[in-house]
């Protein structure tokens, strides 16, 4: 399959990549390691008239950790991630969902943090070939006014399958956008649109350009489902949080529960984390009870459109949250010592 | 839109080709320097039959730009073999018969020769992680996983590594 037609431009650094970005805007798209670019190209979904590679900005492949945040920057290898000692320690869930992504030899040494979670929404009716999708209407995310996931939808119901940014969500990370005359830090939470076209909010010209995870007495988990181990994207997956209160050692101060590739984003299921507050730590009806919350809230998001049958997903939403709930309690304890 | 001269380093060798931006690491080493070891299968990354290592971690050649490969250490499939002298991996290949249609076989190559260069002597778990996004249709995964964990290593109880000697 050969790819469009592009001019590469390749930055020594950041500011230039900024420099390039804010003029050429729409007309480009930055390549990082290109395991989803590259084959969005490749089918005909992209046709940007610009490459901006970030071959030369190795100031944005760095894991570190200062004054209580952990910081990862935008372009670090998923490798580098699963490798990192520090992020198996603060940020479980981080790296159980780094180490899942795609297959070793595909995404693991090219693919970036950051990619991960730029990549964009998934619909089984739009991620084809030109030739299967010139058979039909082109779908809202395609320029059309049909969505052939959900009959008579008004918008695009593309669904979310980034594995790094449902863990990232339950870490309660925030990103940093750069561009040309200044950045802003928002949480990973409210960087998303209810828009399966254009999924994030951020503008042409910004670039994402480092990660942050707050370091909290807490432990996380994650927990996916897909057809094959490796390779596929998940269909269903769950991020969660634990964090133990400070006076009562066996209770649950707050936790956070986010269901991924079920919706247009990784979703924060607010009602189920919250039912958690103050439960015990080896409460198993209580997991149960929030798995079960979990499930008829994602699942009034989902629509049929990753494969596997809707009703399956959304049973195995409750699945997911559960393991990944009792994971992280079992964790909490023996951290307790 | 025209061509722009890069070097690349393959097997050793620098190589000094004209490429488009478009084209990616696959296409130049197939199309251009006549190293058609490395197949094209997909095209998008899911099956791994064009794995090449890059600063000897295995990456797709499908989706690597020729223009990002400048800079840095490729070997193919045709690197593996010393002149006529194949891999302890390549030979092992052969003595356990993991070859069937043989399309699979250099990207299965690429990933096990980087997984034996960190860890000699894998266990079948390790070695079928390795292999995890290679896919061999011809359903042949455990004369393959056998080839990979008794290369440079026989095992007494392997008929296939005694008929070797």
């Amino acid at each position: 399959m050969r790819l469009p037609r592009f001019d590469y431009l390749e930055p020594e650094n950041l500011k230039g990549a900024l420099d390039l970005l804010s003029t050429h805007r729409d007309d480009a798209k930055i390549l990082a390691g290109g395991t989803d670019l590259l084959v969005r190209m490749k089918k005909g979904l992209l046709k940007p008239k610009v490459l901006i590679s970030l071959k030369a900005l190795n100031e944005l492949s760095y894991i570190n950790e200062k004054n209580g945040y952990i910081k990862i920057g935008a372009r670090t290898p998923i490798a580098d991630i699963v490798a990192s000692g520090l992020i198996k320690e603060e940020a479980h869930a981080l790296f159980q969902a780094c180490e899942k992504i795609g297959a070793v030899t595909i995404q693991h040494y090219r693919g970036t943090i950051g990619g991960n979670i730029l990549q964009d929404n998934r619909c089984h009716h739009y991620n084809q070939s030109e030739f299967h999708r010139s058979g039909h209407q082109p779908c809202h995310k395609d320029g059309g006014k049909i969505c052939y996931a959900r009959e008579e939808a008004d918008r695009c119901n593309s669904t979310c399958q980034s594995d790094g940014a449902t863990a990232l969500m339950a870490l309660d990370a925030k990103i940093t956008l750069s561009k040309i005359n200044g950045e802003r830090t928002v949480d990973l939470a409210d960087f998303y649109t209810t828009d399966g076209i254009m999924p994030f909010a951020m503008e042409s010209h910004e670039l994402l350009k480092e990660i942050i995870i707050p370091v909290q007495i807490a432990e996380s988990a994650y927990q996916r489902l897909a057809y094959r181990s490796a390779i596929d994207y998940p269909i269903v997956c769950a991020g969660v949080l634990l964090k133990r209160s400070d006076t009562q050692k066996n209770e649950i101060d707050d936790a956070r529960i986010v269901v991924g590739a079920m919706g247009r984003s990784p979703l924060f299921l607010a009602q189920a984390s919250f039912s958690l507050k103050g439960k015990k730590l080896n409460d198993t009806n209580a997991f149960k009870k929030a798995a079960d919350a979990s499930m008829d809230n994602a699942s009034t998001f989902a629509v049929h459109n990753v494969g596997s049958t809707l009703e399956y997903r959304c049973a195995m939403v409750s699945q997911m949250v559960f393991q990944a709930l009792k994971e992280a309690a079992q964790a909490a304890v023996a951290a307790k010592g | 839109m025209e061509k722009i001269e890069i070097t690349l380093n393959i097997n050793d060798k620098p190589c000094e080709v004209r490429v488009f931006p478009n084209d990616t690491l696959l296409e130049v080493l197939r199309d251009e320097l006549d190293l058609t070891g490395s197949k094209e299968s997909c095209g998008e990354g899911v099956c791994g039959s064009c794995t090449v290592h890059m600063d000897e971690k295995p990456v797709r050649a499908c989706l690597t730009l020729a223009m990002e490969a400048t800079g840095t250490r490729i070997k193919t499939v045709e690197g593996l073999a010393n002149g006529d002298d194949l891999s302890d991996l390549q030979q092992s290949f052969i003595d356990h018969g993991a070859v069937q249609c043989g399309f699979c076989t250099p990207g299965m190559l690429m990933s096990a020769d980087a997984l034996l260069n960190e860890n000699p002597k894998p266990d079948e778990k390790t070695v079928r992680m390795a292999l995890a996004g290679n896919i061999c249709r011809c359903t042949g995964y455990a004369k393959i996983v056998e080839a990979v964990g008794h290369a440079g290593n026989p095992q007494d109880h392997c008929p296939d590594c005694k008929t070797k000697e």
